[in-house]
């Protein structure tokens, strides 16, 4: 992970090469370390946070699967998991299909309107989630939807769509609108163009939009705390408590679940990215 | 040799005199597709418009709304009117006009909401008024400014009706007042809290002081590794980006569980530095449940926000340059000064103001690590909405909240306008 | 002239697996405007990168003016460079970038005024000396470019494809004004371009690199007249390219049967022996059109396929001599193309010293 260093360097500046490769091994050990911590300590036998001179010394009786067991068993766990789901998939569909028509509209706009349509749209972005949550309790008191899944996925949705909506014009960006033209001029109609050519162009940011649309859905807690019920908790809402009320390991093995599933949706982004990157590369090639 | 003609002669006519018919012609075309492109934008905005604008914007409306007792006591505020505290108590009329309003008010059950919002200003005030309301009775009729002062000597003072009329207007500035440590004392005039109350002001310079540390210490964090990030070949670059990345994508709360774990008195860091007998049983440090904890865990759950812009305008920079600078005869620190730092800044910009702006919105870290001294504006919101239910105040200081955000915002598109 | 640049036995690879530059000896006399003419990714930007010390070679030595250059890193070499688009540090005016060198070296700041304003004086850019690089045209920033590179007097000077982003009249123009001050500063260059009419121009020396290897170093006159080998004549100017198998040796030429029966005298450049595969190469221009007796040593017939007006002059391809058109090309003067329609037979002739006998081209 080091930079090369040029043979012709003189002594300080190798003393500062050591240095600043030791700074960014320090730095990255900060961004990582603490996620990768909670894993052997969600294997805990104790009901501790912290690692046991038992579990230190790798003695196998210090680990079990003790939490996890918890984690399964527990009923209000496995709600939180089912509510959590269900909200972050019907955000998703809702954001990410208005999301990326909306992209397409963004497309075509004046550059001055589309300025003003966008900060209106990613405003949402940058506006304190503690504003956003209470003014969406009163409002949804006010009309019935507070304490609905209804009313928790529609404002996940509206959180999550400016993301989908920026990755769809980045992608569209380097569209080349010449394919739809060519469509329409072998004959296809304005649906059949967006499947067949639109579509698959755009695929990657629509991908990629949805999921950290889902991620945010996912991750969100502030608008769940003001909005559900009991039992509308999801699992953010639920560790909340674990975290405020009574810190026990299971609410690591729920944060080691998490943690998988955001590795695996990342990696999942980053392929559908180069892959993306890739087709861009050879198309200009040639 | 004659000179070629210009491509405008050739063209002959200038486009000013096109005909008017085809300018309209085209001018239709033109809104035509705006309108069918603005038509997909349109859900969106119904959505956004739906669950973000109308919401906040209602919200913000409760921060001047004061409609509890201009609604609930309209006689006494009538027979208040031309009243003021300086001219001792007030007429007959108003104490005949107070009866009459909270016999009705007893009546709807509403008695209770505006005593609520009178206490927010006047401790005391709902008590007062529920019991008031209990004991009142026919009797009282003859002369209530009498029987008032018999049920409580305070209706006997200038005080309480002058805080009623103060909180009688349909729509008040009473919240930004009190959102911003000022009250005003019973003749109206506007003074500032006393000493031990401005929490508020104090907040809000906790929560700049919070976000700019946190901005710079991202600062200091990012750019080496922006720079590494830049400047490595393509797949080390990929690989080290996951390691950026995956924070970002790991839920903010099980980070906030990992920092526990970390840090906290009987943490993995605490405990390692006991038994390497860095520190004492008795001398663990405070890491965490204050403004330390709200620092550090602030850093690294905003520190990508910071690496990701600084990094996109890093890569931009064109390598020749810092070889240029070399090749004039620029030691590399020099090079690095001279050339490739100041064209960093505007990453530098974005990224700070991004994290900037994030961080004065806090919430979840603050109030879960945070402990007593680490809470931010955000925390006090939440707390007026959820357990004070003061909305209006709540109101207030989100109003507030945003104008300093839009502020921010909005040097940070001067900084970057400047710099080109 | 005594020798200012060596590079001795210079080999470079980047990734450990293929070489960039293969085994590269190559001198530069004090004084001299050298070009490396070559195709895109041939490895001329790697030579200057060496050169000016931003690249290690990873075996050979590079030596200036009787210094090793090995260990010495970038800022200590004194070697002006011009870069591909380049490398105005955008966030300084053009003063600024001018005085940049200057300001690195310490001089006083009366003689650093000085020098810039000297320095824009020569590029003609005094009215633009607060401007940024950005607020510029693409051939004043090339010239400012060029005085940064020069400002701080260095004894060589790199120059990669320095007008490559300019449209074509300016182009020519700053080809002038950079052999005027070479001329006048009399500072030695290395000048990197893949445009052969801009290396004819401007250049002392030529040195043809293609695939890693100097192909042939020379002055251009010769690179013209007499290219070392094919892949040279293919690279600069036109050329008819004629497959055959030499038949014999006479001196300095030889005969090449082109077809069954059909041979020809040509001038012995890259064959060695009888019996081997050749590529004979005749220049379009230096073709005649029905020969006068005696005017040419070599007269073939062949059938006209096409004509095609140029203005100044007038190219025509011909069937019958191998299996690519074979070009002519004609001075416009009157009545030259009477003979050329398209279907006619035509006989067509050049002397033998027009005719090279080169290595085989690979395919
Ligand atoms: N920094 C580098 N890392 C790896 N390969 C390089 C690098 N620079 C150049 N190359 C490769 O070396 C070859 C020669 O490149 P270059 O010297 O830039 O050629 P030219 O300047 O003649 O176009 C090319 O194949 C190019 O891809
Ligand atoms: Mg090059």
């Amino acid at each position: 992970m080091f930079l090369p260093m040029s043979p012709t360097a003189g002594p300080l500046e190798r003393l500062w090469h050591v240095v600043f490769s030791g700074l960014c091994l320090a730095i990255f050990a900060f961004l990582i370390l603490p996620l990768v911590i909670v894993v052997p300590l969600s294997f805990n036998a104790e009901a501790y946070f912290t690692f046991t001179r038992e579990m230190l010394s790798l003695s196998p009786e210090a680990f079990s699967l003790r939490w996890y067991r918890e984690l399964f068993t527990n009923p209000q766990w496995a709600a939180a998991f089912r509510n959590s789901l269900f909200v972050a998939v019907g955000a998703t569909l809702i954001a990410t299909t208005l999301g990326t028509v909306a992209a397409l509209g963004l497309a075509k706009l004046k550059p001055a309107l589309r300025a003003s349509v966008m900060i209106l749209l990613l405003s949402p972005m940058i506006i304190p989630i503690v504003i956003v949550a209470a003014a969406l309790y009163f409002f949804f008191t006010a009309i019935g939807l507070a304490q609905t899944l209804t009313g928790l996925i529609l404002a996940h949705a509206m959180l999550g769509a400016p993301f989908v909506v920026t990755t769809v014009l980045a992608t569209l960006s380097g569209f080349d609108w010449n394919l739809v033209r060519a469509a329409a001029s072998l004959g296809a109609g304005p649906v059949h163009t967006f499947r067949k050519v639109t579509l698959p162009a755009i695929a990657p940011g629509v991908i990629s939009g949805g999921l950290f649309a889902f991620i945010t859905s996912l991750d969100e807690v502030v608008v769940v705390m003001f909005l559900a019920s009991v039992d509308q908790r999801t699992v953010p809402r639920q560790m909340w408590s674990g975290i405020r009320e009574q810190l026990s390991p299971t609410i690591l093995a729920a944060a080691t679940l998490l943690i998988v599933a955001s590795f695996l949706l990342l990696l999942f982004a980053e392929m559908i990215r180069r892959r993306n990157e890739a087709a861009r590369a050879s198309t200009h090639e040639d | 040799m004659s000179a070629p003609l210009s491509a405008e002669q050739m063209a002959g006519a200038s486009p000013t005199a096109m005909p008017a018919d085809i300018e309209k012609a085209a001018r239709r075309v033109e809104r035509r597709q705006a309108f069918s492109a603005a038509l997909l934008v349109l859900p969106l905005i119904v959505l956004i418009a739906f669950a973000f604008l109308i919401p906040v914007g209602l919200l913000l409306f409760k921060s001047i709304d004061n409609p509890v007792v201009a609604e609930g006591l309209p006689e006494t505020l009538t027979a208040l009117q031309s009243w003021s505290p300086a001219d001792g108590l007030p007429s007959d009329a108003a104490y005949t006009g107070l009866k009459r309003d909270i016999e009705k008010a007893k009546a709807e059950g509403t008695l209770g909401v505006i005593g609520a919002r009178l206490n927010q200003d006047t401790p005391g005030a709902r008590s007062l008024l529920q019991a008031t309301g209990r004991r009142l009775d026919a009797t009282t009729d003859a002369d209530p400014h009498q029987a008032f002062i018999a049920i409580d000597k305070r209706w006997g003072e200038p005080e309480i009706f002058g805080a009623i009329r103060n909180a009688g207007d349909r729509y008040t500035l009473n919240y930004y007042l009190n959102a911003l440590d000022l009250t005003r004392n019973t003749a109206g005039d506007i003074i500032a809290k006393p000493e031990g109350q401005r929490l508020h002001i104090n907040l809000f310079i906790r929560t700049v002081w919070v976000s700019a540390l946190t901005a710079f210490v991202c600062f200091l964090l990012a750019y080496p590794i922006a720079y590494l990030l830049a400047h490595l070949p393509a797949r080390r670059a990929n690989l080290l980006m996951i390691v950026v990345l995956l924070p970002f994508w790991t839920s903010i709360l099980v980070r906030i569980t990992s920092w526990i774990a970390l840090l906290q008195k009987q943490g993995v860091v605490n405990d390692a530095l006991a038994s390497l007998g860095v520190i004492g049983e008795a001398g663990r440090l405070a890491l965490i449940y204050n403004m330390t904890g709200t620092i550090i865990v602030g850093t690294h759950i905003l520190l990508p926000f910071f690496v990701l812009p600084l990094y996109s305008v890093m890569k931009t920079v064109n390598p020749n340059l810092v070889r240029a600078a070399t090749s004039l005869g620029a030691s590399p620190f020099t090079a690095f000064r001279r050339v490739y730092f100041p064209l960093t800044v505007p990453g530098i910009f974005a990224g700070s103001s991004l994290v900037f702006i994030l961080c004065t919105g806090y919430f979840i870290t603050p109030a879960l690590v945070g402990g007593q001294n680490g809470q931010l504006i955000s925390n006090i919101i939440a707390y007026h909405m959820q357990q004070s239910l003061n909305w209006g105040l709540a109101a207030a200081l989100s109003t507030l909240l945003l104008v300093m955000i839009g502020i921010v915002y909005f040097l940070y598109t001067r900084l970057v306008r400047d710099q080109r | 002239m005594t020798s200012l640049v060596s590079l001795r036995g210079i080999q470079k690879t980047y990734d450990g697996k293929q070489l960039v530059v293969k085994n590269l000896d190559l001198e530069v006399s004090e004084g001299e405007f050298l070009t490396l003419l070559g195709p895109s990714g041939s490895g001329k930007t790697t030579v200057l990168m060496m050169l000016a010390g931003f690249e290690t070679p990873t075996t050979g030595e590079i030596v200036i003016a009787g210094q090793h250059m090995t260990r010495l890193p970038p800022q200590k070499r004194g070697i002006g460079m011009v870069f591909q688009n380049y490398a105005l540090f955008p966030n300084m005016s053009v003063a600024e970038n001018l005085a940049f060198p200057l300001e690195v070296r310490k001089l006083p700041t009366v003689e650093l005024r000085d020098r810039v304003e000297k320095s824009l004086a020569m590029v003609r850019l005094t009215p633009f000396a607060d401007r940024r690089p950005s607020q510029l045209s693409g051939g004043q920033q090339q010239r400012v470019a060029l005085a940064r590179a020069l400002i701080f007097e260095p004894r060589l000077v790199l120059m990669d494809e320095p007008l490559g982003a300019l449209d074509k009249n300016l182009r020519e123009q700053m080809q002038y004004e950079i052999k005027q001050i070479h001329a006048r500063l009399g500072v030695t260059v290395v000048y990197v371009t893949h445009d052969q009419s801009e290396a004819l121009t401007m250049s002392d020396r030529v040195a043809v690199f293609n695939d890693g290897i100097i192909q042939q170093i020379c002055p251009p006159k010769e690179l013209y007249e007499r290219p070392g080998n094919s892949f040279v004549a293919g690279f600069i100017g036109e050329n008819n390219r004629l497959s055959g198998v030499v038949r014999k040796i006479i001196d300095d030429e030889c005969l090449v049967e082109i077809a069954p029966g059909v041979t020809v005298k040509a001038r012995k450049v890259g064959v060695h022996a009888t019996a081997e595969p050749t590529t004979l190469s005749i220049r379009p221009e230096r073709v005649k059109i029905s020969p006068q007796a005696g005017e040419v040593d070599t007269v073939i017939a062949g059938e006209v396929e096409s004509v095609l007006y140029h203005g100044d002059h007038i190219r025509a391809h011909l069937r019958g001599l191998g299996p690519a058109p074979f070009v002519v090309k004609l001075p416009n003067t009157n009545g030259a193309a009477a003979t050329l329609v398209a279907g006619a037979s035509v006989s067509i002739g050049w002397a033998s010293r027009d005719c090279l006998a080169l290595d085989l081209m690979e395919a």
